[in-house]
């Protein structure tokens, strides 16, 4: 196990060198001179010299890839343009907030879905079956976006019942897990919950057919084990797929959060990604990009890790 | 691995599993094959369903200036925000005056330009690429896989949103931001497929019989690899719709006063207290052309998955 | 679907009015703490905290005038005339007679920072260098960025004694005290303290005036308290605590208000405004010297140097029916000063909506339906006094097409905008925009004309930012400075007016009345006609 560990992350770490390049690239994408896109337009002469130098962008691309890498390893991912904070600080105030609602969203999500999926691949071809796969493919088809909005429209400009922004009363603030700021947390929770609930259900159904198809459980029944005892094993062998799926849809809900967290304010990293978007501010918007995507490289070395652990079908080689 | 996810697995598809899901590959592609496929798929009231919607949606897009009320761009303040069901403006109207029904027509037009170009424009650099590794395996396959791996390191919403955001505003900008998010998906899904084609006994034949790669290209892997990719493409075509309005919604794509469905639900949000119905009608058309398309392409799969 | 959740809700407003009452009985006399007003602005950040103000005229009404004080103050008492200038940390200011480009200030005595350091005449020396002396150690390039072109005339200065300053002007300039309400003065030692790093002062600032901040919590939100040892005793705020929240959206304000995250905002969108009247909010508006116009830049090539093309513009505007689309919330330019202004003098050329004769005009410049006008404008999404940006221009975009001008537009972020408009519509960060939408303020002569159009004013100097150089203009600007009897200063300035609409210097569209919603609870607050406001009177109803 341990071997299997380590050769994963022999595996992800030339990824994850690869993401950081991807997202150095980002400020060189930007049009015009990169100093230029990290630098306040009327930044002074001196300014821009200072910068200059510390980012080398006098010096060829690969240099100033190890010199940006360097700087990214010892925790400065630079500073913000519009704010001139650094830009670790920005992220890590946001980064929780985030986490919290793509948490609560894959959980509501994982929850539903599984009982969708189980429920429809159980039942296959029933009426019971077509509305879980109704809801399955809703999840996957609608603009969560758009939903947002009608959730909106209904739950807080029709009805009153939930707020709809913000994290919590008097401003955003710090997330905290009490009744009044859980109010704030269901409407985005809810519909960002959508996704995950549609593809952990799809996956659940096919699951739970094959498995229900598969010859062992026929055999298992006709040694006359009781339906729950079915039931034991098909969740036992659906479970480890399930629950990478699971984690992955976390990573994607978190990566993914921008067009969420912009509809309903919530003071995560999308938010913060907006922000950086519509100030131009490339620091902010590489080093967001950056934390999010090494979140998610290591999110699937584990995943990978979790589901090798329970699935005893996967050989650890 | 037995793992088996859904292709349209929506906003799943930076799913490193999603390649698996490609179809099963029939032993000749032949064209009786794709005939019974279309066949199956035609008895597919659901897809059929799907495919009509489509069409519909296609067609008014393209007819618009012909079948629409009224004049895009013009508005009158003094009739704005109308509801639907008004005697003048079926839809009603939007901000600024103008007839709801006919911006939502005519915005078919960029909504559906910038959801299924970038696809199309992924299927073609993915399958060369994905080919390419697949057939020639070793270093050539080992580079294209590694980049592809980086790429897919990134959740698709967070990469799309990167790019536009580096390269700023505009159609072009995200078109190629898209493009670039679909590409790693279709070349690992091409490339799974030809390793599989070319360990098939007359692949391999015609290799040892020493015949022309490109002949073998051409003829043997060309011929059974586009079909399942093409498929797998297809189911990409409902993220991209939702993606690409997505990005209009944020001000990255469409630039008023263009009318596009992302960016007309953006502008409408303001009247959400006044006029709510009319203010989650662009959503409607996004989710609507979103879940045909979805519905489509799963249809075309379970056809070809049934075995000859 | 009954909510559990709504219950503690219920008891915290139920457990609020009890300690409420609790606290009023404990408490008797005018003096006793009265709540917490929590603002929603239209900024997407916290304005600068450490002195100068970012975000345009918002930032300096939040974090400006309620933590620091300027020599010169802005008098913001009144509700039914235009707010003058009142006496600050200087008590008095006159001219040299024999050398009117000398200027001697008498400072306030026995005033200290919220650090409890004292205010002398060497912190206000500290604080001009601050601004304008790049090689002083506290020079602070954010501060300067915003400060600076506010006081292009300052020469030189200097302490005559703790109590006393002297400023130069560069020429004779009536005008000078109006700059000077611009610049805030920032504690010396509370820089020292925080180890002379202007990003820990940001956190914990300290400046002279009625509000101390206690908490900030960037993007998020700024807590202030009062400061009781406020030197204007009637000016010590009689609130608890102000929040101010960054809300960019219209639509995310008019809900945070509705659903009783905030109790006011600023610029609630028109289409809200009904509502939130029929839901009990009140709405409050006041005339302000504000103007919403597209800057025109006159750099080599751009469309706008000729003046037919200007007037054009000007003509093709409906400005009733863009009125109608603010739910009445505007009142339509009828030249660059708000109409009835003392300086709005006779302009001979009319701002009607006349789309043929804008068609007449283009004609004449050269343009018409197989040679139209195409240019591209800057405009930003939300902002300090950009009402509602995006459908605002999106109409004026319908007019001008319909005439046979076809604008494109690029987007940016408010400060981002306000960087441009610094940089000028020559530099490569104006991205080929011939025009900004851009709001202004007008309150004195200085900033209503003077820093468009004076020819040395051009970036990097200062913010004309189209590069307007006539000068005719010039020696017109030359009398105004050097006219120091104020009625015939307004002579002057009424025929500086008139060139500005005779030339149709901007395409002059509207100006807003500051519209702000806020809950019945909020109680005492007197509008001023002014960008900046006065939050100490505000007391929040039970």
């Amino acid at each position: 196990m341990i071997l299997f560990i380590l050769k994963r992350i022999g595996y992800a770490a030339p990824v994850a060198l690869g993401v950081s390049l991807v997202c150095f690239l980002l400020v060189h994408l930007a049009p015009g001179d990169p100093l230029s896109a990290i630098l306040p337009v009327d930044a002074t002469a001196e300014m821009q010299a200072q910068m200059r130098a510390a980012y080398g962008f006098d010096k060829p691309l690969p240099v100033q890839y190890g010199l940006w890498l360097w700087k990214v390893l010892q925790g400065d991912l630079g500073t913000s343009i519009a704010t001139g904070r650094p830009v670790l600080a920005e992220v890590g105030r946001a980064v929780g907030n985030s986490l919290i609602l793509a948490s609560v969203a894959t959980l509501i999500g994982f929850t539903f879905g599984t009982f969708f999926g189980f429920v429809a691949g159980y039942a296959r071809d029933s009426w019971l079956d077509r509305v879980a796969s109704a809801i399955a493919v809703f999840g996957v088809s609608v603009p969560h976006y758009w939903l947002g909005i009608v959730m909106v429209i209904v739950f807080s400009a029709t009805l009153g019942w939930l707020p709809p922004t913000g994290a919590g009363p008097q401003g955003s603030g710090n997330w905290f897990p009490d009744l009044e700021h859980l109010r704030y947390l269901l409407l985005p929770a809810i519909t960002m919950s959508v996704i995950p609930m549609g593809v952990i259900s799809r996956t659940v159904r096919a699951l739970v057919g094959d498995i229900l198809h598969q010859d062992f459980v026929q055999a298992l029944r006709a040694k006359g084990l009781s339906e729950f005892g079915v039931f034991r094993h098909v969740v036992k062998n659906a479970a480890p797929t399930a629950i990478a799926i699971m984690g992955l849809q976390l990573g994607y809900l978190l990566g993914g959060s921008i067009l969420i967290e912009t509809v309903f304010a919530w003071p995560g990293t999308g938010f913060l990604l907006n922000a950086a978007i519509f100030q131009r501010d490339l620091p902010l918007l590489q080093g967001t990009i950056l934390v999010l995507a090494m979140f998610f490289v290591t999110l699937n070395l584990l995943v990978d890790v979790v589901q090798t652990a329970l699935d005893p079908r996967i050989e650890r080689a | 691995m037995t793992v088996m996810t859904p292709s349209s697995a929506s906003l799943a598809t930076g799913d490193p599993v999603a390649a698996v899901a490609a179809p099963e590959i029939p032993a000749v592609a032949s064209r009786g094959y794709w005939g019974s496929v279309l066949r199956r798929l035609a008895r597919d009231p659901v897809a059929m369903g799907a495919a009509f919607v489509i069409l519909c949606i296609v067609l008014a897009a393209i007819f618009a200036p012909l079948i629409a009320p009224m004049d895009p761009f013009k508005g009158s303040m003094v009739r704005r925000l109308r509801h639907v069901g008004d005697a003048t403006y079926w839809l009603g109207s939007d901000e600024l005056g103008r007839d709801m029904l006919t911006r939502l027509l005519y915005a078919g037009r960029l909504s559906l330009f910038m959801g299924v170009l970038p696809v199309v424009i992924a299927f073609f650099i993915g399958s060369g690429l994905g080919i390419l590794a697949g057939y020639a395996g070793g270093w050539v396959n080992t580079l294209i896989m590694r980049v592809v791996d980086v790429f897919f390191a990134f959740p698709s919403v967070l990469l799309a949103i990167a790019l536009s955001g580096a390269l700023g505003a505009g159609i072009l900008n995200s078109i190629v931001s898209l493009t670039v998010v679909f590409v790693p998906q279709i070349t690992r899904v091409a490339e799974s497929v030809t390793v599989q084609i070319r360990n098939r006994d007359y692949v391999e034949a015609a290799r040892v019989s020493g015949a022309n790669p490109f002949t073998v290209v051409r003829v043997q892997v060309l011929g059974n690899v586009l079909g399942p990719v093409f498929v797998y493409a297809t189911s990409l075509i409902s993220v991209s719709m939702i993606l690409a309005s997505g990005l209009s919604f944020l001000g990255l794509g469409v630039k008023p006063p263009e009318p596009e469905w992302g960016l007309m639900l953006n502008t409408l949000r303001t009247a959400i207290y006044v006029n709510p119905l009319v203010a989650a009608l662009p959503g409607v058309m996004i989710f609507l052309t979103s879940i045909s398309f979805n519905l489509l392409s799963d249809g075309l799969r379970s056809a070809m998955e049934v075995r000859q | 679907m009954p909510l559990p959740t709504r219950l503690p809700l219920r008891r915290n407003a139920l457990g609020r009015t009890l300690s409420g009452l609790a606290l009023a009985l404990a408490l008797t006399g005018p003096a006793s703490a009265q709540g917490v007003l929590r603002i929603g602005m239209t900024a997407s950040d916290i304005p600068l905290t450490t002195g100068q103000a970012d975000n345009g005229g918002e930032g300096m009404r939040f974090t400006g005038y309620t933590v620091y004080d300027a020599l010169i103050n802005w008098d913001l008492s009144r509700a039914d005339k235009a707010s003058d200038l009142t006496p600050g940390l200087a008590t008095a200011w006159k001219v040299d007679p024999a050398d009117k480009t000398r200027w001697i200030f008498s400072l306030r005595p026995g005033v200290t920072f919220h650090d409890g350091s004292a205010f002398d005449a060497n912190a206000v020396v500290w604080n001009l260098d601050k601004l304008l002396k790049s090689d002083s150690p506290q020079f602070d390039p954010r501060q300067s960025a915003q400060g600076r072109t506010r006081i292009p005339a300052v020469a030189s200065y200097k302490a005559v004694d703790p109590l006393t300053l002297e400023i130069v002007t560069k020429n004779p300039d009536a005008t000078f005290p109006y700059q000077l309400a611009w610049i805030l003065m920032s504690s010396p030692a509370n820089w020292e303290k925080q180890g002379k790093s202007w990003d820990a002062v940001a956190k914990a600032p300290s400046g002279t005036g009625p509000w101390k901040v206690t908490s900030f919590v960037p993007r998020e939100r700024l807590e202030l308290v009062p400061n009781k040892e406020y030197w204007d005793k009637a000016r010590v705020p009689k609130l608890d605590k102000m929040v101010l929240v960054p809300l960019p959206e219209a639509n995310a304000r008019v809900a945070a208000l509705r659903s009783g995250q905030v109790d006011w905002i600023e610029a609630p969108a028109p289409d809200a405004v009904a509502s939130l009247k029929a839901a009990g909010f009140a709405l409050v508006t006041n005339l302000y010297p504000h103007n919403w116009t597209w800057h025109l830049s006159r750099a080599e090539g751009s469309p706008w140097n000729d003046v037919r093309v200007r007037k054009a513009a000007n003509l093709a505007i409906d400005r009733e029916g863009l009125k109608e689309f603010l739910g009445g919330l505007a009142t339509p330019a009828e030249g660059f000063l708000t109409p009835g202004h003392p300086w709005f003098g006779k302009p001979s050329f009319k701002l009607g909506y006349d789309p043929e004769g804008a068609k007449k005009l283009l004609k004449e410049a050269g343009y018409g339906p197989n040679k139209p006008l195409t240019t591209k404008v800057l405009i930003s999404a939300s902002g300090s006094g950009q009402m509602q940006p995006l459908p605002m221009n999106e109409f004026l975009q319908q007019n001008l097409a319909e005439v046979g001008i076809k604008v494109d537009y690029e987007v940016v972020e408010w400060n981002t905008l306000i960087n441009i408009w610094r940089a000028g519509s020559k530099s490569d960060s104006a991205r080929g925009g011939t025009a900004m939408n851009y709001s202004y303020l007008i309150q004195d002569p200085f900033t209503a004309f003077i820093r468009h159009a004076q020819c040395n004013l051009a970036p990097p100097n200062g913010t004309n930012w189209g590069y307007y150089c006539d000068p005719a203009m010039d020696k017109l600007f030359d009398e105004v400075r050097t006219t120091f009897e104020p009625k015939d200063q307004v002579a002057v300035l009424q025929k500086i007016h008139e060139k500005f609409v005779d030339d149709a210097l901007f395409l002059m569209v509207t100006h807003d009345v500051n519209p702000r919603a806020m809950s019945k609870k909020v109680q005492g607050f007197v509008q001023a006609q002014s960008w900046f406001q006065d939050f100490s009177p505000i007391t929040m109803a039970k």
